[in-house]
């Protein structure tokens, strides 16, 4: 009898103590629901925003010793809304005709750029270890027991009262005021907005200052639950806000604040019970540690997998878009043969030269740098492959390419199988995973595909990571997870020069692979069915089956660059090289510079290697300009400068697919390619 | 004798609203059918449902006498139906010649991932050779090499015609390819649409609104209206139908 009032008693703590986070996780599941649904973002930047928002609260209010309410007031309410509104009036206004894959593109590069575009302007760092206050005097001091259950401080008590009355004023707003019935009018029936002349710029500004507020508001709520002001750990808020608005199916307001407090309940409730659990059966305990941090992302990834109706609630174009008619895509260029003829001689000069540099003069730091931009061009190709040519958003290719580095450690370590057969493995298996995964995931297409490659990734990371047949486990923290250099007869890859050869051999036999797909069945089909699903199919081709080779294939190519990174560090360096933010970042280098060419890839790694060495540390100035001494006191730059640039180049990807760079060279070729025909008219 | 195409009893309704009431057609080999109504009537909601793209509630779709209720579109169009849409829908990004050549490839089924992979994956002459011949035969081999954006609507029509051909279909099912067009491109339409007709062979649905085109094209029609099918026959008999007339609230005239 004791036993189960004990358990009723442990279930009411649970959601009792899941209710303040719960509450956080409502308020910014409901400013993620109102973008999207006025504005057709799927606005993966809010975690940016939070961060700011929470930023510049510690900043104010710890560092300059501002009173918490003044801290609070500027942080949440001027400078949240006010990033929204600048982030509407400069960027998504512009894009309402643009598809929503490309718009969730925008926010990534903006959820990239922004926490360390306002780092550099407000000159903050965190300092870890400090502790981060809440917004109430002796907040997380003192102590309220309403049930005799469990202990609310009072911070948590805000974080519910915050909470509360936001989504009052809003439920108010939407009844009782005319900018409110005209935002309810958009989120209800998008049909509606044409007819009835709402104003489509004020509703959408409005909409994105009332939701990042919400951002705003939740990430300094939510700070002092983080032991260090570090803004991945805010994008991980903002993937818990999408599956509580997945909830909802992403539409309903009240969906998502019961699925923002249901998911602070279950995490709760699932961390009281577990470890009891696993006390009883032991063999429960591994997945108790692994899964509790990743819980979120389990439900998101069982909700978006499991639930039928997401697949076919179709992405939301933009309902304030109207009738215009998309932009008009880029006509294909019909290159002059000379031309093609002068940029061959380019680029076979430029590698000549750039290649013989680093082979006579380069010293071991820059031949490393050098294989390592080698090896992400490899990697990089991957990104080629499944959004250049599969327009798919794929935000797991660092797990695939962790899959290949952690294939050749484990055959490598136990079995002292051969490095290079291990690294081909590791991009069979990466291929297998890739293919595996894409089954379940490709029927929901579009956005929700990214989502579930996030989630996915964010599990690999969370549970995958820890088991020992995979990460190495416990002694894997001793030792790291090493991984030898290859050895093919007398040719020893341990050195640095043998090694930067193999990585450029392998990089060309990718290269050649890709474009030999591009022109092939495989990238004309997906041409194809990025030009049009429906007429793809009516010629018969399976979008399915196209897709899954995309996605096997892409996985592969990671996971061989996977290997190859490993093998080039000799230690998989899973963290710092293969985590799900990182893999955001690779995402928008290569969209930055172009995704749908080899050469896109090509730069990207270079750009993804040497570009803070060589411009950002001014090393390229030195070079020029012959000694240190003339250098600038403005160098060197601080490397996320390298952030800031290529997020905001990604948030052109809206208006050119292609890469800004790419964009570029097409327009310089064109006006060449003029230049000789016209001259070529008047000689005749 | 089994029809080419047949759909029994479909029915489909969005949200409560019927947009198909029982409606049973049949489109036999080489036949030219029109399927006619106002805006709204369904039309286009009946192509989807025959082609895959929407499941219907209700009734069956039958093709060379075999159900293909559980099908995927990209199966039936292997089976034998082409269609055209009533919003053209090209393939950004590439030429005239490229959408025939994957439609090419598709049908005669010799693509493979490893073929790519070895070099081998390129078109083919012969490939090359069938799509020009198909350019040829709609007139528009001059656009080839033309990207699909520089086009205007009445060859962008074309192409997608020509991209149907390329799969080898039995029956075409062509969607108000007439919308948009003005009166001399709808007739220069419905001339090559005739001759490439009558030099293959195939079946066509036609699903219209110019009664025009329709009474000059086919031998058969039928007539939605709210979803529900009003008339069927000879095309000339159905037309002079005064019910048919009044369906249409005298928004035509027949000549
Ligand atoms: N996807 C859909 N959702 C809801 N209603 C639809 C959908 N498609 C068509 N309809 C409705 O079904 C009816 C028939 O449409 P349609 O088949 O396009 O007509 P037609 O092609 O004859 O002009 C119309 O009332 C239309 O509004
Ligand atoms: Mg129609």
């Amino acid at each position: 009898m004791t036993g189960s009032a004990d358990f009723f008693e442990d279930l009411f703590r649970g959601l009792l103590q899941g209710t303040p986070p719960g509450a956080v996780y409502a308020l910014i599941a409901l400013g993620f629901v109102l973008t999207y649904k006025t504005s057709g973002v799927f606005n993966l930047a809010f975690g940016a925003q939070a961060y700011i928002s929470a930023a510049m609260y510690f900043k104010a209010h710890t560092l300059w010793g501002w009173p918490k309410w003044a801290a609070l007031v500027v942080s949440a309410f001027v400078l949240a809304p006010l990033i929204g509104l600048v982030l509407e009036r400069l960027i998504f206004r512009h894009l309402r005709t643009a598809s929503a894959v490309s718009k969730l593109v925008v926010a990534i590069g903006l959820s990239v750029a922004l926490p360390e575009l306002f780092n550099q302007a407000a000159r903050f760092t965190a300092v870890a270890g400090r502790q981060i206050t809440g917004i109430m005097p002796d907040g997380s001091s003192v102590f309220y027991d309403p049930f005799g259950v469990y202990r609310f401080n009072r911070d948590e008590l805000a974080m519910m009262a915050v909470a509360l009355v936001a989504t009052l004023l809003l439920a108010a707003l939407f009844r009782f005021t005319m900018i409110g019935l005209a935002m309810r009018a958009v989120v209800e029936s998008p049909r509606m907005t044409e007819m009835s002349g709402i104003n489509a710029d004020r509703v959408s500004a409005f909409a994105w200052a009332l939701s990042s507020t919400f951002a705003g508001l939740a990430g300094v709520l939510i700070a002092p639950r983080f032991n260090s002001l570090v803004s991945t750990d805010f994008f991980t808020l903002v993937v818990i806000a999408v599956a509580a608005a997945a909830v909802g199916k992403l539409v309903s307001l009240p969906r998502a604040l019961l699925g923002g407090l249901g998911l602070g309940w279950f995490i709760a409730v699932f961390n009281t019970f577990l470890p009891r659990w696993s006390g009883d059966h032991t063999w429960l305990r591994p997945f108790q540690e692994n899964l509790t941090p990743s819980l979120p992302f389990v439900v998101l990834f069982a909700i978006l997998v499991l639930w039928r109706a997401i697949g076919r609630e179709r992405e939301a174009s933009d309902p304030l878009s109207g009738v215009d008619p998309p932009p008009p895509a880029l006509a294909a260029l019909e290159r002059h043969p000379k031309l093609t003829l002068f940029t061959r001689l380019f680029g076979v000069g430029f590698v000549a030269v750039v290649g013989s540099v680093v082979w006579f003069r380069a010293g071991v730091l820059w031949m490393h740098l050098v294989t390592t931009a080698v090896i992400m061009a490899v990697i990089y190709l991957s990104v080629t492959v499944i959004t250049g040519m599969a327009g798919q958003i794929s935000l797991c290719q660092g797990t695939f390419a962790a899959i290949g580095g952690f294939t050749i450690f484990q055959m490598a370590d136990r079995f002292n199988m051969s490095v290079l057969a291990a690294a081909l493995l590791g991009a069979g298996v990466a291929a297998a995973v890739g293919a595996v995964l894409s089954l379940p995931v490709l029927r929901l297409g579009g956005v929700w595909l990214a989502i579930a490659t996030l989630a996915f990734a964010f599990f690999f990371d969370a549970v995958m990571v820890k088991f020992s047949w995979v990460g190495g486990g416990t002694t894997a923290l001793l030792t790291g997870t090493r991984v030898p250099r290859p050895l093919i007869g007398p040719i020893d890859f341990a050195s640095d020069r043998a090694f930067l050869v193999l990585a450029v051999v392998v990089l060309v036999i990718v290269s050649i692979i890709v474009i030999q797909l591009r022109e092939g069945t495989v990238g004309r089909t997906l041409t194809a069915l990025r030009g049009s699903e429906v007429a793809a199919a009516s010629i018969g081709i399976s979008a399915a089956r196209a897709r899954i080779i995309a996605f096997a294939v892409s996985a592969a190519i990671a996971g061989l660059g996977g290997a190859l990174l490993s093998m080039h560090q000799q230690n998989v360096n899973y963290s710092t090289n293969f985590g799900p933010v990182n893999a955001l970042f690779w995402l928008v280098i290569v969209v930055a510079l172009g995704a749908r060419t080899v050469e896109g890839a090509i730069q990207a790694g270079a750009a993804f290697a040497l570009f803070e060495p060589l411009i950002l540390k001014g090393d390229l100035l030195v070079w020029i300009l012959r000694g240190e001494d003339h250098l600038p006191g403005l160098f060197p730059l601080s490397g996320s400068w390298r952030l800031v640039l290529f997020g905001m180049m990604a948030i052109q990807f809206a208006r050119h697919p292609e890469g800004l760079v790419e964009h570029g060279k097409r327009r310089s070729a064109a006006r060449i390619n003029r230049w000789l025909e016209a001259r070529e008219g008047a000689a005749s | 004798m089994t029809a080419l195409l047949a759909a029994s009893g479909v029915s489909v309704a969005f949200s409560g609203i019927r947009a198909l009431n029982d409606v049973t057609l049949r489109v036999d080999a080489g036949e030219r059918v029109g399927l006619i109504g106002p805006n709204g009537a369904g039309k286009t909601t009946l192509f989807n449902c025959l082609l895959g793209i929407l499941q219907p509630d209700s009734g069956r779709v039958m093709l060379n006498g075999a159900d293909v209720g559980g099908w995927p579109v990209h199966r039936r169009a292997r089976a034998g139906m082409g269609r055209t849409f009533q919003r053209v829908e090209l393939f950004s990004d590439t030429t005239v010649r490229e959408h025939l050549l994957i439609a090419e490839r598709i049908r005669n089924g010799s693509g493979a991932l490893w073929k790519d992979l070895i070099g081998r994956g390129r078109p083919r002459p012969t490939e090359i050779a069938a799509c020009d011949e198909v350019l040829e035969l709609l007139g528009i081999d001059g656009l080839a090499d033309q990207p699909v954006e520089s086009l205007s609507l009445g060859q962008s029509r074309l192409v997608e015609v020509g991209r149907a051909l390329m799969t080898g279909p039995q029956v075409l099912l062509l969607d108000e390819p007439s919308s948009g067009l003005d009166r001399d491109e709808t007739q220069a339409l419905a001339d090559t649409l005739r001759a490439v007709q009558e030099s293959r062979g195939y079946a066509v649905l036609l699903v219209e609104h110019d009664v025009s085109l329709v009474a000059d094209f086919t031998e058969r029609v039928y007539v939605l209206d709210s979803g529900s099918l009003i008339a069927e026959g000879p095309t000339a008999e159905v037309l002079a139908d005064p019910a048919v007339r009044r369906a249409y609230l005298g928004s035509f005239e027949v000549s």
